[in-house]
């Protein structure tokens, strides 16, 4: 009995080890996360963990840098980047300009990625109207979405400077344009933890049949350790890679069966003493249950139909519905992270699908009453107040008409763009009804309000407690940080 | 033993007391240079220099500040305002600004520090490493003293400091135990159960050492320390960023397998992976060892610009060689001077002069290429070489055959400029309209007689021009092409003799296309000089051969080819880092701080190769074994085995880190496998690895060694122990690239027809290393258990226990597969059910199981058995079998068990 008794104890020690230190010794509020020579040290953030070699609990929730206003985020990235030309930022001079020559200043010294020579100006593809209290421009394309209007907070003006998909997919994720770097979700989740055990702290879906052009890497864990890597949950086929018994095996005996496991370990702790055993138990304990809240969560059947029908989705399919409603409901099951990815934005006008008349209009359809209903759904249950809310692509679209290789395009389509584009916030903090930043006259470059790729990192990140330029990792010689050595929160659209 | 390190201790106490008397010397690098790092650096240091002022360098510590004085007056601590700063209150005024001030203590340090001199001291990892007396207990003490714990001199050292830190080696581990961890360690495998039985039998050292000296004999050797290489390496069978696509580059992986196997010396092993292309007459092997450094990423985005990318994988080049081979952080002196360490921002850009002339330029063919010719075209290789050293010498021949191996050196489309109706398409290949033309800018036509021009053209009636020049200068070329069908083809065309260098202009021409299609596709240009004996009558016989050899298809390498002569490239600055703004030109050279360049090198790779390997260099011997240790103990002797830097931790054995460097260097001639036998046979390595409470208090991770090492096995050893143990591994060794089983889904890659193809039959099986490694979509389980995703250079993998980890032993279809399979030998084994798991148990962990373990696995095996002998379905479905095997089914549950034990998936 005595024996019991100490090594719960002994348990209960590993699994509370960041809480306590963390009450008992910590000023600074940032509790260490990794024992070995890592224990004792405080500012963790901050610190050199040189001894980082072993990592017990690393997904325990700890406190940021300040009280946030969010606790977690939803991100909804549009890879290929939609146009903000169709979408929020209305041009009216434009579409005066439509299919005249695009002015020799537009073009000098500038790199597209497909616009050769001199194109034409391609007028909105859209028909504008102002919305809510706000009088926020909001086109055609996304009727639903108007309706909260109010609720959100545009950026009419982020640059970004990198004009090809992947680069800017990363840079947008993981602060730099190259492989390598800890995506957006893992700083948070190793910043902060998770609230859920039984589920992964960073949850990605994935919809538009690709995952994003830069790969897996948008949502890696760069150089922080691979714990803080985002987790695939899929629709179809396993939720979460492997978290499926296999054939034959009942709940009744896989439960049995980590029992087993379980007590040799135990037995083998007697022995070995090695703290790194009672972590282990306490994982396989944690897999059994994730193995029941995985599909739990990701089962959306059971929702009411108002539920289905508010957000437009279809269980067992896997679509940018369903997973808008899977967010919520692994916010609400307090995952620190869901990020969503929706392939199929590149409007380049090379066929139908990527027509901005066409293709485009079928895209917006597939978001605009999910993302609208995300938002009222979350609102009516009270989580929008702490959750941040993102949504945008890696850069936007030009305002002239894409002539691949000098010549005229079957359909209207735009390049890349990386001097203008909008993305909008809710929830978590942000003001609703508010824009910043201001394009041209033709929504070609800002004149006012340009924020920057990092600027809105520092934004994320501040909304969750963060000092951006203190959550850093020291890697290869120094500290890294998600913004890299810039960044300053857009206070213009903060509560 | 007690007795002994009382009276030693004894010993140490008189000692101390004795040196006392005399006041001590402050310590720059152990008592100021912390203080420094910590206080000051951030803004007097490598980034910033507030004030004219820095505490990196000790020249421009003491050298004029904006204050028009120097801060520190060696020998005036009254008169240096370092201190008069560091004493004020005034928040203008005083250091460190707008932060706490420093202890008292700390500042009587600074004092005393400035009164002695203000000597700088060299941080320890930049002084070479001198030969270091094996701390061996005094001779003339009787042998009663001697302890018969050592093993070797390694255990004199790792004794020494278990002394100072009050700590106890721990007994030997049980000899199974043992055995598994050094064939886990040496060749990353379980070892087999009947050799285990047979050395059990035969207990003493010399069974052990024998048993050691197989395990380096064997093939699965290089398999193991290959994985170690390859994280640093950044090996990877795709080329990275958003296409990912394949990159056929597995014949560098077999190349280090080999070179561990045949135990190459690490210099040579260096020399070759750095320069090999450079050694006289290089063999083919020693071209794949350079696809070290092509194993940077390459972007075949449209709309990229191939220069960025290329100079991306230079600096990725510098830095994860001084990462590999000197421990240092040199990615920090990119953008300014190194904040902490003794490197200047310029020091950056004289390495990178080094790395900057290759000619990769991040093209889509990934050029330059090894060319491998089938059989069938080695007669024709033959013919050209005897017609060339007949006609010409054999200086001509070996160039000859070097343009064969790789057809360099290439001048890709991207280098035109001046379009004139046409453009860069896809930013990769020239294509130009009828009547378009393009410069070529600059080229040495002296001694060329041929343009080789790579090209495709659909249309037929296709023509080129070139002329010299001006766009209407002398014609030195005209030549119709002929339609390429899908392939692209190399033609020759004859040049006009010119001396000097000139401009090139391509005018294309086919009036049957239409305006704006291009007359043809081309991907690169190469000017040749006519071959040797061209007024023989089987000239153009022999010119036919070699051309067709031009043309040939070949496997292809990526390789590293110098770009010398009128291709050198001109390395400049970056300022701050950033390649489009260029700051003045830069010669190679290698960091002042690190030992001189030698003045018989010649400064390229090879003579860098060659510095790095120089007795004087202080990083390489440390690097390697601090490396090699971390393999064997699960932490380096300096734990941040990227970071040497005083930014890095200390050493924790310091002596016995230059007495390995000098060994391994010296003594054993860089053999790899003679330092990790030192290591093994070591009493360190062979101790147990049981840990007491008072123990995990006093040495939590095992820094002093009182303990053997107890550690998670990597994500490779993961999969090959459950493949082994069950008798499913694949033997076969080398080769390309194998896709074992990897759920629906994992892959949805765009703009890419690339699939993840389940290899068939023993393929599926191969061990870890040969599985297809994608950067961007990393083999799910490796990943899960901390493997590399390869995306840059990985010098130590950072240990995690997850929950995501137990769902893969416990669910992955490759690990089901090892649990039936263990199922059946376990089941066939012995008579009882008991006998069955013993056996289990024992095939993975090599000794007895407990009676209390049995009982637990024994009681899920009866519980399991009542559900499958009740539940045919269920059975058949778990063996996926016809037949009804409820035991079967049962003992696969245990054995699934089995392979998910703690025990089981760590190396003890």
């Amino acid at each position: 009995m005595s024996d019991d008794f100490l090594f719960n104890a002994r348990l209960e020690a590993v699994r509370n080890i960041t809480r306590r230190h963390f009450f008992t010794q910590c000023k600074t509020g940032l509790g260490a996360i990794a024992l070995g020579s890592m224990a004792g040290s405080c500012d963790f953030f901050s610190s050199q963990n040189p001894a980082l070699g072993l990592l017990r609990e690393p997904l325990a929730p700890r406190s940021p840098h300040f009280p946030g206003k969010a606790k977690s985020v939803i991100y909804l990235h549009m890879a290929g980047s939609p146009s903000q030309l169709e979408l929020f930022d209305y041009k009216p001079e434009l579409a005066k300009l439509h299919n005249q020559d695009c002015p020799p200043s537009l073009l000098e010294g500038k790199q597209f990625a497909f616009i050769r020579g001199v194109p034409k100006m391609l007028g909105p593809q859209a028909i504008f109207k102002q919305h809510g209290e706000s009088r926020a421009w909001i086109s055609d394309n996304l009727p639903h979405f108007t309706t909260i209007a109010d609720d959100v907070s545009f950026l009419k003006a982020v640059s970004t400077d990198q004009f090809n998909h992947a680069p800017a997919q990363l840079f947008m994720h993981t602060g730099a344009p190259r492989l390598g770097r800890p995506s957006m979700g893992a700083w948070v989740t190793y910043g902060l933890g998770s609230e859920n055990s039984n589920l992964p702290g960073f949850v990605v879906l994935t919809s538009g049949g690709k995952t994003p052009d830069a790969g897996k890497s948008v949502w890696g864990s760069g150089f922080l350790p691979s714990v803080y890597q985002g987790v695939q949950c899929r629709s179809e086929g396993d939720p979460v890679l492997y978290i499926t018994d296999p054939d034959g095996i009942s709940r009744e005996l896989k439960k049995k069966t980590i029992e087993a496991i379980n007590e040799v370990n135990r037995r083998h702790y007697e022995e070995f003493s090695d703290p790194e055993t009672l972590t282990r138990i306490n994982q396989y304990e944690l897999a059994y249950r994730m193995q029941i809240a995985v599909p739990e969560v990701m089962n959306i059947s059971n929702e009411p139909d108002y539920i289905h029908q508010l957000y437009g989705t279809n269980p067992g399919k896997t679509s940018f519905a369903n997973n808008c409603l899977l967010a919520r409901k692994l916010i609400e099951k307090g995952v620190r992270f869901v990020q969503l990815y929706d392939w199929g934005w590149d409007s380049h006008g090379t066929d139908e699908s990527t027509a901005l008349d066409l293709g485009f209009r079928n895209k917006c359809r597939g978001i605009d009453r999910s993302m609208t209903a995300l938002i009222l759904d979350m609102k009516q249950r009270g989580l929008l107040d702490q959750t941040l809310v993102v949504w945008g692509g890696e850069f936007g679209r030009t305002p002239m008409q894409e002539n691949r290789d000098n010549k005229k395009m079957p359909f209207f389509g735009r390049d890349h763009h990386v001097e203008a584009f909008t993305m909008w916030m809710a929830g978590g903090g942000i003001k609703g009804g508010r824009s910043w930043g201001e394009t041209d006259e033709i929504g070609y470059a800002a004149v006012k309000g340009k924020t920057s790729v990092h600027d809105v990192q520092a934004t994320i990140l501040h909304q969750l407690g963060f000092d951006h330029e203190k959550l850093t990792y020291h890697f290869q010689g120094r500290p890294f940080r998600l913004t890299d050595v810039s960044g300053k929160v857009i206070e213009e659209i903060t509560t | 033993m007690g007795r002994i390190s009382t009276f030693s201790g004894l010993v140490l106490v008189i000692g101390t007391i004795g040196c006392q008397k005399a006041p001590q010397r402050i310590d720059f690098n152990t008592q100021v240079k912390p203080i420094i790092n910590k206080n000051c650096i951030t803004c007097h240091g490598g980034v910033r220099r507030n004030a004219n002022f820095s505490l990196l360098f000790q020249k421009d510590a003491l050298d004029t500040a904006e204050s028009g004085k120097p801060a520190i007056i060696p020998g005036d601590p009254d008169h240096s305002e370092l201190l008069r700063r560091l004493t004020l209150t005034d928040p203008e005024e005083k250091m460190p600004f707008k932060k706490a001030p420093l202890s008292k203590v700390e500042v009587d340090q600074l004092r005393q520090w400035i009164k002695e001199g203000a000597e700088w001291g060299n941080h320890w990892a930049y002084v070479p490493p001198k030969p270091v007396a094996v701390p061996k207990p005094r001779p003339w003490l009787p042998a009663i003293f001697s302890d018969s714990w050592t093993k070797n001199d390694i255990d004199y050292f790792i004794a020494e400091k278990l002394k100072e830190q009050g700590l106890e080696h721990s007994k030997e581990a049980i000899r199974a135990t043992l055995l598994r961890r050094v064939a886990l360690d040496l060749v990353g495998l379980p070892p087999a159960t009947e050799k285990v039985n047979q050395l059990l039998r035969a207990d003493g050292d010399e069974s052990y050492e024998k048993f050691v000296d197989e395990l380096f004999a064997s093939p699965q050797f290089g398999e193991k320390w290959a994985s170690w290489w390859l994280d640093m390496a950044r090996y990877s069978d795709t080329r990275g960023y958003e296409k990912d696509a394949s990159r056929n580059i597995w014949q560098y992986r077999d190349w280090v397998i080999k070179a561990f196997n045949k135990d190459k010396p690490f210099d040579q092993f260096t020399i070759e992976q750095l320069a090999g292309d450079l050694l006289p007459n290089p063999t083919d092997d020693q071209m794949i060892a350079t696809a070290f450094h092509r194993n940077t990423m390459n972007n075949d985005e449209g709309g990229t610009v191939d220069e960025e990318y290329r100079v991306a994988a230079v600096i990725d080049r510098v830095n994860t060689t001084y990462a590999v081979w000197q421990s240092t952080t040199m990615g920090c002196v990119q953008c300014h001077s190194h904040p902490y360490d003794p490197f200047r921002h310029e020091e950056y850009y004289k390495s990178m002069a080094f790395f900057n002339n290759t000619r990769d330029e991040d093209t889509q063919g990934e050029h330059p290429n090894l060319r491998t010719y089938r059989e069938s075209d080695q007669k024709k290789i033959e013919d050209v070489k005897a017609w060339v050293r007949k006609y010409a010498s054999p200086q001509k021949e070996i160039d000859v055959t070097r343009y064969l191996r790789t057809l360099e050196p290439k001048i890709h489309a991207h280098s035109c400029d001046q379009f004139v109706n046409g453009a860069l398409v896809d930013t990769k290949y020239l294509g130009i309209r009828h009547g378009g033309s393009v410069r070529l800018k600059n080229v040495n036509l002296e001694g060329k007689t041929n343009l080789v021009i790579h090209y495709w053209m659909s249309t037929p009636g296709g023509s080129i021009e070139i002329r010299r020049d001006r766009l209407d200068g002398d014609r030195v070329a005209r030549v119709a092409l002929d339609t390429t069908g899908k392939h692209e083809r190399s033609l020759a065309i004859p040049l006009v003799e010119t001396s000097g260098k000139h401009d090139l202009f391509f005018v294309f021409t086919n009036p049957r296309i239409k305006p704006d299609e291009a007359v043809c596709g081309v991907e690169w240009l190469s000017l040749l000089e006519d071959l040797p004996g061209s007024t023989h009558k089987d000239f153009g016989r022999i010119q036919e051969k070699f051309y067709q050899l031009v043309n040939a298809a070949t496997d292809n390498v990526p390789v590293m080819v110098e770009s010398d002569g009128d291709l050198y490239r001109e390395t400049n600055l970056f300022e701050r880092g950033n390649w489009m703004v260029k700051g003045k030109a830069m010669a190679p050279d290698v960091p002042k701080s690190l030992n001189a360049f030698g003045k018989d090198l010649p400064r390229n790779r090879l003579g860098f190769a060659k510095w790095l390997l120089n007795d004087d260099n202080p990083l390489t011997g440390r690097t390697v074994v601090n490396q090699v240790w971390e393999q064997l103990f699960g932490n380096g002797l300096v734990e941040t085995m990227e970071d040497f830097g005083t930014q890095g931790a200390l050493p924790s054995h310091p002596e016995l880190l230059d007495w390995l460097a000098i060994r391994f260097t010296r003594d054993h001639h860089w053999s790899i496998k003679k330092l990790i036998k030192d290591m093994v046979m070591s009493a360190a390595y062979r101790q147990d690895s049981k840990v007491t409470q008072d123990l995990l208090e006093k040495d939590p991770s095992n820094r002093w060694l009182s303990r053997g090492p107890r550690i998670r096995l990597s994500s490779e050893q993961v999969r090959d122990q459950a493949l082994a143990v069950s008798g499913l591994l694949s033997k076969k060794m080398f080769g390309r690239p194998v896709m074992p089983f990897q759920p629906e889904g994992v892959w949805q890659v765009v703009y890419s027809n690339e699939r993840w193809e389940t290899s068939k039959g023993e393929d599926q099986y191969r061990r870890g290393i040969y599985t297809f490694q994608k950067r961007t979509s990393p083999y799910p389980s490796m990943l899960t258990f901390d493997g590399s995703s390869r995306e840059v250079c990985t010098i130590r993998r950072i240990r995690t226990n997850t929950p995501l980890q137990a769902l893969v032993t416990l669910n992955d279809p490759v690990f089901m597969d090892a649990a039936r399979a263990l199922a059946a030998k376990m089941v066939e084994s012995g008579k009882t059910t008991e006998d069955g798991i013993r056996m289990g148990y024992s095939a993975v962990v090599f000794h007895p199981i407990s009676k209390k373990k049995l009982e637990s696995l024994r009681s899920l095996y009866l519980m399991a058995y009542a559900e499958y002998s009740k539940n045919r379905q269920a059975s058949l479905q778990l063996l996926k079998e016809e037949k009804f095997q409820p035991e079967l089914a049962a003992m696969t549950i245990v054995a699934n068990a089995i392979l998910n034990l703690d025990e089981v998936l760590t190396k003890e």
